[in-house]
């Protein structure tokens, strides 16, 4: 049965074995931050945390690494929990055959229950709001689903977006929004400036497992994130309608914040600890002023720690980071087999592919680069044979270090685009990239009679009894 | 009390704990550092604060603006 909305899912992450409730008295800082990553160091398929005792609130609720392992990841699929990283790949691939997937629109959302107006609205009064990295420069919102639509064509559904950006709270009813020139509502609040209006906008924050996947992942400029959602899921994503705006909005959401982008305004804002495991410093950003906050009674925190790798965001946005890179280079080159495009939001692409001719991989390797994704990240691909798992490092590393001789198998292109979050780059923005051809050579490469075409395909193993005298099993 | 981050002597209350007398968060009026009274000293109090972190006005001054602000064409 598909999630309607967080409590659903923490229900069944509780079934799962995978919701871990603490009820001993925790301080908003540091505790929930240490707890969240000690919960992400101790394996990949810890569980999430639900505190509901923290020092000085009443009624409080926070909610952390709800999506914060493999385990929790397939949960949110319905899928088994030791599915492999793999397998939970192609399911997804097989799903989004279906998108899109039309919005089922209901009625009494669970967050109508409550509401707030104008100067009346204090967010400190409604979330248990807390720091996430020590040097952040205050109290940040980074897991919302936040609304906004084309202020030249509103009524296009599949250009309304639902994003996913960092906030910083500024105050009682006032908040930064960081959305760079590429996302959707940056686009947005710049048509709307350039009509001089302000770019009204809703944040929704609890949600499903799903949309908040989806929040956060990248789809083409008219494609819905709703309709995706329903596609995912496999049955069509509860929407509702935001009391003061309009918006669609997920029916199912602890807390919708509704207000306006004021047109031509950007305040100090940062620094704040980045999924590249770096303070971003601080920038100039927009603000939004709140002018309605509905929310369900007790509503739970929902928050996700981000910082270094690697995080819940990493589980969030791995595969949704892989997949699109994946069908637009199958669509091309049928040889690709996965893609591996995990870490660090996808600063590095691990292809593996069947080579059509000598030289291949790096063709395979220059079209990753200008993928949507490769434009602005992809500073790093490595290439490995169709009978390597990208998914697995330990092979990954095998191909590297004796498939890949920097002598022909190393491409550097200088001075290319990369999102200016990435630390090294130099300007902020700007970084060479390299494409490191770790496939097997062949014809009419050649190296193609190299001992590189002569990989011990078995490992020695013990067979029964009447085998053992074969001994070792090797193939050459 | 100044802002543990820019030095400003300019400080907002921003929220109390609901539970009476047990923290306050508060808030810089000039580079909007907010902190709970409870956190740890290097971050709520100013000799404390990193020197790597702390900010100036030509700091605030200088940040990049993003996205740019689109000037109105009508």
């Amino acid at each position: 049965m598909p999630y309607s909305d967080l409590r659903s899912y923490l229900d069944a992450l509780n079934a799962n074995g995978q919701l871990l409730s603490i009820t001993e008295k925790v301080k908003a800082e540091p505790d929930l931050s240490a707890a969240a990553v000690a919960g992400l160091r101790m394996s990949d398929r810890s569980p999430a945390l639900l505190f509901d005792n923290i020092e000085g609130f009443t009624n409080a609720r926070v909610a952390l690494n709800t999506i914060g392992s493999w385990a929790n990841l397939a949960t949110a699929l319905e899928v088994d929990i030791k599915t492999p990283v793999r397998d939970m790949f192609f399911e997804w691939v097989r799903r989004a055959e279906n998108f899109p997937i039309a919005v089922e629109r209901r009625d009494n959302p669970p967050w109508a229950e409550n509401s707030v107006e104008g100067d009346d609205i204090n967010l400190f009064d409604i979330l248990p709001l807390f720091r996430l990295n020590a040097a952040d420069g205050g109290f940040f919102l980074d897991n919302g689903a936040v609304v906004s639509r084309d202020p030249d064509d509103p009524d296009n559904f599949g250009k309304q977006n639902v994003g996913c950006y960092r906030m910083q709270v500024k105050g009682p009813r006032k908040i930064n929004i960081f959305t760079v020139p590429v996302h959707d509502a940056a686009i947005h609040l710049g048509k709307a400036e350039a009509r001089g209006e302000d770019l009204p906008i809703c944040i929704t924050l609890g949600n499903d497992p799903i949309i908040k996947i989806m929040a956060g992942t990248p789809f083409a400029y008219d494609q819905s994130e709703y309709e995706m959602a329903g596609a995912i899921r496999q049955a069509p994503f509860p929407v509702a309608t935001a009391p003061l705006i309009g918006f669609d909005v997920p029916w199912g959401s602890e807390v919708v914040i509704e207000g306006v982008l004021e047109a031509g305004k950007r305040e100090f804002e940062g620094p704040f600890g980045e999924f590249t495991g770096h303070y971003s410093g601080g920038r100039k950003l927009p603000v939004m002023r709140i002018d309605k906050v509905s929310y369900r009674t007790n509503p739970i925190f929902e928050h996700l720690y981000i910082g270094m790798p690697w995080t819940e965001l990493d589980y969030v946005a791995g595969l949704t980071t892989c997949i699109p890179i994946y069908k637009q280079m199958k669509a091309e080159f049928p040889e690709v087999q996965a893609v591996n495009a995990m870490y660090s939001n996808g600063l590095i692409f691990i292809i593996s592919t069947k080579r059509r001719y000598g030289g291949f991989a790096k063709d395979i390797g220059l079209r990753a680069l200008t993928t949507p994704r490769g434009l602005g990240m992809g500073k790093i691909v490595i290439v490995v044979d169709e009978g390597v798992d990208p998914f697995d490092l330990q092979q990954v590393m095998w191909a590297v270090s004796t498939k890949f001789n920097p002598a022909g198998d190393f491409v550097r292109i200088p001075n290319l685009c990369v999102q200016d979050l990435d630390p090294a780059s130099q300007p902020a923005g700007i970084t060479d990239k390299i494409i490191i051809d770790a496939t097997t050579p062949v014809s009419p490469d050649l190296r193609a009679t190299s001992t590189l075409r002569s990989p011990i395909r078995r490992r020695p193993r013990t067979g029964p009894p009447n085998s053992l005298r074969c001994g070792p099993e090797t193939e050459l | 009390m100044n802002c543990p981050r820019c030095d400003h002597n300019a400080i907002d209350t921003v929220a109390t704990s609901p539970v009476p007398g047990v923290w306050e968060v508060y808030g810089c009026g000039r580079c909007s550092y907010m902190w709970r009274s409870t956190e740890p000293a290097d971050r709520s109090i100013r000799e404390g604060y990193p020197v790597e972190f702390r900010i100036t006005q030509a700091d605030i001054d200088n940040a990049i603006i993003e996205p740019e602000i689109q000037v109105p064409t009508r």
